[in-house]
């Protein structure tokens, strides 16, 4: 039991625990719930459920409330905990950030927090290093520093929205006022501190706009917002609603915006700039005149600016980073003419707004930095310039690194301190919105970790014991008097902290900042997004989002440059031909993708990748983009020379086909939604039950599980891919096998390109198992490993399955998955398998063996979790009870589940949908999941165009 | 089938071609073919075919211990081609099994005597053929140590298999196609082995020979029960022939996959396994008779015939490929109609046009006399036939995987070096089983020669 009290944090000798095995591991993890719970419980009330088991069981899962940062931003979240192991995230519904989904980053962290690369314990000058020797170094320099108040401290963060921290660093600063702060955020966003100011946030609301129009911003792309927006977009796509929204996006590369988009005009940096201006002049928003475009952007801005005219105050135009300042302060001036439906607050009081990063480069340049403090961030790797800084880091006196794990800017650092994971310490955050959450940790730190409250604490010499003491010392000022822990225990309980988002404070008018004509650079330019799976780079680790596929390009492991046809044509350069893409501020090597939605004299590249420090799983896949541009959060940049290098590097992509050829109707049908929102075409018959000669499976079963995916609704974000891969144990197989066409996802997005009358639309279809009533499956398996359930599962006996594959090899939709090698048992990709990868395992879920078919199950631990609590209280599973792990995470609710036996059940009702289908009906395999039509909405004047 | 058969072989050979050994004496032929076993020889060729056939044995092992050691992932299997060259070989080795049993029995029940200098070393390669196509469907497997799960035998779980599944109906197929064949194979052998123990003169030969050949007196009781029985037994052998391969061919035909769910496939199944069958048994029947300089017994009228055996299968063949196409034609589906065009012009096409040459085009110079008594254009036809098969078994394997009903799961295959190591391998296995073979046992049925030169000597 010593032990457990040392990991519980209240002493803080660096501990064994790097050397335990799996099985300490897990022993100390159980003896730490059962000890932590009731035994320390008079010390601290921590733990207030959401779920209240009866009593604490064994084997029961525990869901708490907490929240997880994307840039800096809460995102409100569910965790699951097993035996005092956090297992599964999931979105909190009383969340606004949530909504109840999450998005693949979420998802992932759980593997984030088990990673065995993570940062163990200090790593200083001395070959052993612990926190003690970091304050008897850091100490005595507190003193020197406290004696010129501070002059020559320098904090480096990402955003910071947490109170607590804010709050710490204010008091730091008033013992140290002359210490400088700085934040970046190394990816581009589509929030606007460049133009709104650094604490202000315009959220545009889209459930209620008719009309939107993006200009390269990515509203339904991975970011803190996104499952905001998603929710917005999907309440405004489905039919019988009223008018449905209809969405006009000009970019220069693939977005998930633009792939949903009714409109979407591919267009060059520059030309988007030229829009904007059109769009303004035609609004009454402009300073200047518009100039002539070129027809078809002139048709997409007529088109638009007829719908926004109709529509006055539900229309929105969305300026993205790829605009300059200017454009984008037009953007919202067109927003605040039109009365649009955005809205704008002040996240946090002025005052105490952060330096930028240029700022750091100069005081670092003029050597006015004797201790550098790095929060959580890693400029070495994501904050150009990248070479100078690591030159000018490596002439700060005293520098220290707080990360999860060893990494380009911690290697660089005097000290490496290791960062806690948020599941592990407490801490607060505020959504995109402004509303404050709670952090609270689902378990005790694995390492010697500290988190920033810590670390803050440790920095200005106080105790650093508790963040919890640090974070209730934030609240209670505010929200202090006697009622405190009830208002803390519901705080928890509820995930966010009501009344805690800012009133709307109105948009400013500030005069619009002129808008040079030479503000984008013509020519070839690299247009550089955050990347829709590793997103800015962070989490370059995590193999689960390593290996989700990108939505457009479906490729994993790497990042490649997206070149249009005509433009890789003229360079004369194919799919997967390395070039070298040279800027003014540096160079990359990359392998080219030809993309049909580049825009023409486009480099279409993505962040997050060259990681050099990453771990075993990130470092050294594909190239690193930040270094392209001038500072961080920069998103165009002229190119300087795109060279062939010779060198051929074949990209890993999991779909090579996308068109549905002539079956699109039996595939994935398109239809086509009216100004009122009705259906364009008549309702589909399609004839899912087909005479056969087979039995009717009809069972005297009460339940017969069915799932209904909207594909209009689904925007191919991968939140469910991830989702499934947490819950099922689905294994990574690496980039080796991944080349091999190899992958395991249980569930995974299709994407075609479909035509629509001449047009290409994009079309997302998420294909878990469809669970046949007639499944071809079942009846080639020599041992019966596949066989079909009472309630209409087909369910796959792992133990009993010999791996002959006939399965697979007679599923008309390709939806098993093959253990080639023991990716989870014995053969796991890079240090996969080591330990504590083990203890993030789903216990409800076996992990397959090598040489065992496996596929998606519905969930079935969860139906049997639901049916075991309905039969306790003696009544039947109700609608709704059972949620598939791939329909929580979902953040436009595209999937719903459900029984078909009742006739009322959301998922009978859906069945009754006009645009209801099966796929590949026509096999009469009378599949148990099936579709809702993929929707588009288009201006009649431009849908009446044929394409020349 | 058998009648034409018949007729097509009994027509080659008019009286004017009057014999078909070249042999005066049965004690001649007890001579040709045993002394190679009995005699000290040079046998340099045969340690030579060992040394390279051993080598060849090694690869295989050395594959087989890296898919059973590793996992059958070092194979190029991907998520939508999960089957591969595992696959294909088996039904190659089992096709190639095939020729063995038809000659012993179809060709003894339609009386065509030709066959009593080559059905010895053919039955003794549909046996290691099949041996070995045995092992394909086991080393394919993702847990080959469960292989008997598809077995029905008691156990605590009341579990049987899938009767359902063509995979049993194939356990069943190979296994008693496999006992059959070894029960063929050496009750034909026990006279010879008698005329072997008479002949040999080491105590050590007469032991091995004599336990081997059960007491066999040469009485005329015993032939007759010796006739009668290998009468039923080639009775037997002739549906079991037929059910072998027609249960590969519904291993795919069961399924509902484009390009295997065609009711044609068990029969094409059957021609194409006795048409590589025979293409087999040539190169072997030459190596045979060039290493056992057994000239005077296998002569150029058997390989006549033979050849005119595999110009009526070739023909077949492009019967049976006009079939399908034209079933997948008619379907009126758009997966088949999809699969046909990839099947011409995609990414395996070069390998289906060379497929179709092998099979059907090239054994077409067999209608011209001087290429069925010509060795060089014989080995060259019978090995690209067997090319051409193999080509047949992987594409099917192929095609069909790499495009089947939903264009996002496409994909195509890329074999391993393991894939290749156990694919040459086998045949490294099975020379060296042969090569110990002819160096055992008698490689001619030498008391049905005997009969024949008797008959013909008499005549």
């Amino acid at each position: 039991m010593s032990s457990v009290k040392h990991r519980s944090g209240q002493d803080d000798a660096t501990g064994g625990i790097a050397a335990m095995n799996r099985r300490q591991m897990l022993k100390l993890m159980s003896a730490g719930a059962l000890v932590a719970l009731p035994a320390c419980t008079p010390r601290r009330k921590i733990v207030p459920y959401v779920d209240m088991p009866e009593r604490l069981v064994p084997g029961e899962p525990q869901v708490y409330a907490s929240a997880l940062p994307l840039q800096g931003y809460a995102r409100g979240v569910l965790v699951t905990a097993m035996d005092g192991r956090p297992i599964k995230i999931s979105g909190n519904p009383r969340h606004p950030a949530s909504l109840g989904a999450t998005d693949l980053f979420g998802e992932a962290e759980i593997l984030s927090l088990y990673d065995p690369d993570r940062a163990r314990a200090p790593r200083g000058p001395s070959p052993i290093d612990t926190w003690d020797s970091f304050l008897a170094e850091w100490l005595p320099r507190l003193d020197g520093l406290a004696k010129r108040r501070g002059e020559g401290l320098a904090l480096l963060s990402g955003r910071l929205t947490s109170p607590t921290a804010l709050r710490q660093l204010e008091e730091l600063r008033r013992k140290l006022p002359k210490l400088r702060w700085y934040a970046y955020e190394p990816a581009p966003e589509d929030g606007d501190p460049a133009v709104l100011g650094p604490s202000a946030s315009a959220l545009p609301r889209l459930e209620d706009a008719d009309v939107v129009i993006t200009l390269d911003a990515d509203p339904l792309g991975p970011g803190p917002a996104q499952l905001i927006h998603a929710r917005g977009f999907a309440r405004r796509r489905v039919p019988g609603a009223g008018a449905p929204l209809r969405l006009y996006a000009a970019e220069s590369a693939w977005s998930l915006t633009g792939a949903k988009a009714d409109h979407r005009l591919a267009a060059h940096p520059r030309l988007l700039r030229r829009v904007a201006r059109a769009l303004a002049a035609r609004l009454g928003a402009g300073t200047a005149q518009g100039d002539a475009l070129p027809p078809e952007a002139a048709r997409f801005v007529d088109a638009a600016v007829a719908d926004i005219e109709r529509a006055p105050g539900r229309a929105l135009v969305l300026g993205g980073p790829a605009l300059p300042a200017a454009t984008r302060a037009l953007c919202h001036r067109i927003n605040r003419q039109l009365g649009a439906p955005v809205d704008h607050r002040q996240l946090a009081a002025a005052g105490d707004a952060p330096a930028g990063f240029g700022e750091l480069l100069d005081d670092l340049r003029q050597r006015k930095v004797s201790d550098l403090v790095i929060l959580e961030a890693n400029p070495a790797y994501d904050a150009a310039p990248t070479a100078e800084f690591a030159g000018l880091l490596k002439g700060v006196p005293f520098s220290a690194c707080l990360a999860l794990a060893a990494s380009e800017t911690s290697s660089l650092c005097r000290w490496h301190l290791p960062a806690s994971h948020p599941l592990e310490e407490w801490s607060d955050l505020r959504a995109v919105d402004g509303t404050a959450s709670i952090v609270q940790p689902l378990i005790g730190p694995l390492y010697d970790t500290r988190n920033v409250h810590r670390l803050l604490a440790m920095l200005s010499g106080e105790d650093d014991g508790d963040s919890r003491a640090l974070v209730r010392a934030t609240w209670s000022a505010s929200h202090g008097g006697a009622d405190f822990e009830g208002w803390w225990r519901q705080a928890l309980y509820l995930g966010v902290v009501p009344g805690t988002s800012p009133a709307e404070a109105g948009a400013e008018s500030a005069a619009p900042p002129p808008d040079g004509a030479d503000d984008v650079p013509g020519g070839l330019v690299a247009v550089i997004r955050p990347d829709p799976t590793v997103f800015d780079g962070r989490m370059a680790n995590n193999a689960w989002l390593q290996e989700c596929p990108k939505p457009i390009s479906k490729e994993v492991w790497s990042n490649s440059v997206g070149l249009s046809p005509e433009t890789a044509r003229r360079h004369g350069l194919d799919d997967g031909d390395v070039v070298l893409l040279e800027t003014v501020y540096g160079k990359i090597e990359g392998h080219v993708s030809v993309d049909k939605g580049a825009a023409d004299e486009v480099a279409a590249l993505t962040l997050g990748y060259g990681r050099q420090r990453a771990g075993a799983v990130g470092t050294g896949l594909g190239y690193n983009a930040y270094g392209l541009v001038a500072g961080p959060g920069e998103s165009v940049v002229a190119v300087a020379r795109l060279a062939k290098t010779g060198r051929h590097e074949k990209p890993i992509i999991l779909q090579d086909s996308f068109s549905p050829e002539s079956k699109q109707d039996s595939i994935l049908p398109l239809m086509h939604l009216t100004e009122r929102g009705k259906l364009r075409e008549e309702p589909r018959k399609v004839d899912i039950n087909r005479p056969s000669l087979l039995p009717p499976k009809d069972s005297t079963d009460p339940y017969q599980w069915g799932m209904v995916i909207d594909a209009a609704a689904c925007i191919g974000c991968n939140a469910c891919v991830v989702a499934c891969q947490s819950e099922n144990n689905v294994p990574v197989v690496g980039p080796e096998e991944a080349a091999a066409g190899r992958f395991m996802h249980w569930l995974r997005i299709d994407r075609y390109e479909l035509d629509d009358n001449g047009k290409t639309r994009q079309g997302f279809e998420p294909v878990p198992c469809m669970q046949c009533e007639h499944a071809p499956c079942e009846p080639v398996c020599p041992v019966e490993a596949s066989v079909h359930d009472s309630e209409g599962l087909n369910v796959q006996v792992y133990n009993r399955c010999v791996g002959t594959r006939f399965c697979q090899a007679n599923c008309p939709y390709k939806v098993r998955r093959f253990n080639w090698f023991g990716y989870a048992s014995g053969q796991e990709y890079a240090n996969l398998g080591e330990d504590p990868m083990p203890a993030r395992e789903n216990p409800d879920v076996t992990v397959r063996a090598r040489g065992v078919m496996e596929k998606c199950t519905y969930c079935v631990q969860r139906i049997s979790r639901a049916r075991r609590d309905a039969e306790k209280s003696d009544r039947p599973i109700a609608d709704g009870e059972v949620v598939t792990a791939c329909q929580s995470a979902c953040p436009t609710r595209a999937i719903t589940f459900g029984n078909l036996k009742d006739p009322n059940a959301a998922v009978s009702r859906l069945r009754r949908d006009p645009r209801h289908f099966a796929m590949l009906a026509e096999l009469g395999t009378r599949p148990r999941t099936t579709y809702l039509a993929a929707l588009v909405n288009p201006s009649p004047m431009l849908d009446e165009e044929e394409e020349p | 089938m058998s009648r034409s058969l018949h007729d097509a072989t009994r027509n080659s050979f008019p009286e004017r071609a009057e014999r078909l050994t070249r042999v005066e004496s049965e004690a001649a032929v007890d001579v040709l073919v045993t002394a190679p076993l009995l005699d000290r020889r040079s046998w340099r060729r045969w340690w030579i075919g060992v040394a390279v056939a051993t080598l060849l044995t090694l690869v295989f092992v050395g594959a087989i211990a890296m898919i059973l050691g590793k996992g059958i992932g070092v194979l190029g299997n991907n998520t939508s081609i999960v089957w591969g060259y595992p696959i294909a070989n088996y039904v190659w080795w089992i096709g190639i099994g095939n020729a063995g049993t038809l000659i012993s029995s179809l060709l003894l029940l339609t009386h065509q005597r030709w066959r009593a200098a080559i059905n010895r070393f053919a039955e003794a390669m549909t046996l290691m053929a099949v041996a070995i196509a045995g092992l394909f469907p086991i080393l394919h497997m993702g847990r080959p140590e469960y292989f008997y799960w598809l077995a029905p035998y008691p156990n605590v779980m009341h579990l049987w298999p899938q009767w359902r599944s063509a995979l049993v109906w194939d356990f069943w197929a190979i296994l008693s196609y496999l006992l059959f064949s070894i029960v063929f194979w050496y009750t034909g052998l026990i006279p010879d082995l008698a005329t072997l123990r008479d002949r040999t003169l080491g105590r050590a030969g007469q032991l091995f020979y004599g336990a081997l050949s059960l007491g066999w007196r040469n009485s005329a009781r015993h032939w007759y029960a010796y006739e009668k029985y290998y009468k039923a037994m080639a009775a037997l052998a002739v549906p079991l022939v037929c059910s072998v391969h027609s249960i590969v061919g519904l291993d795919f035909a069961a399924g509902m996959m484009p390009g295997w769910q065609e009711p044609i496939f068990p029969p094409y199944f059957v021609v194409g396994a006795m048409f590589s069958g025979f293409a087999m048994v040539v190169v072997l029947a030459a190596l045979v008779r060039w290493g056992l300089k057994l000239e005077a017994l296998v002569t150029m009228n058997h390989f006549d015939a033979m050849a005119k055996l595999m110009v009526m299968g070739a023909t077949i063949m492009g019967l049976s490929y006009a079939a399908e196409w034209f079933s997948g034609w008619y379907s009126g589906r758009h997966a088949d109609h999809s699969l046909l065009a990839f099947e011409f012009v995609g990414h395996y096409a070069p390998m289906y046009w060379a497929m179709l040459f092998c099979n059907v085009m090239a054994c077409q110079i067999f209608w011209f006399r001087w290429a069925r008594r010509n060795m060089a254009v014989l080995i060259v036809v019978a090995i690209l036939v067997n090319i051409g098969m193999w080509l047949e078994r992987i594409l099917i394997v192929w095609n069909t995987l790499a495009h089947a009903y939903l264009p996002s799961m496409w994909s195509l295959f890329a074999p391993t070096i393991w894939d290749w190591a156990v694919t040459l391998g086998s045949l490294g296995f099975f020379a060296l089983m042969y090569l110990i073979f002819v160096r055992v046992f008698p490689a001619i049925s030498m008391h049905e020669v005997k009969q024949l030169v008797h008959e013909e000597v008499a005549a």
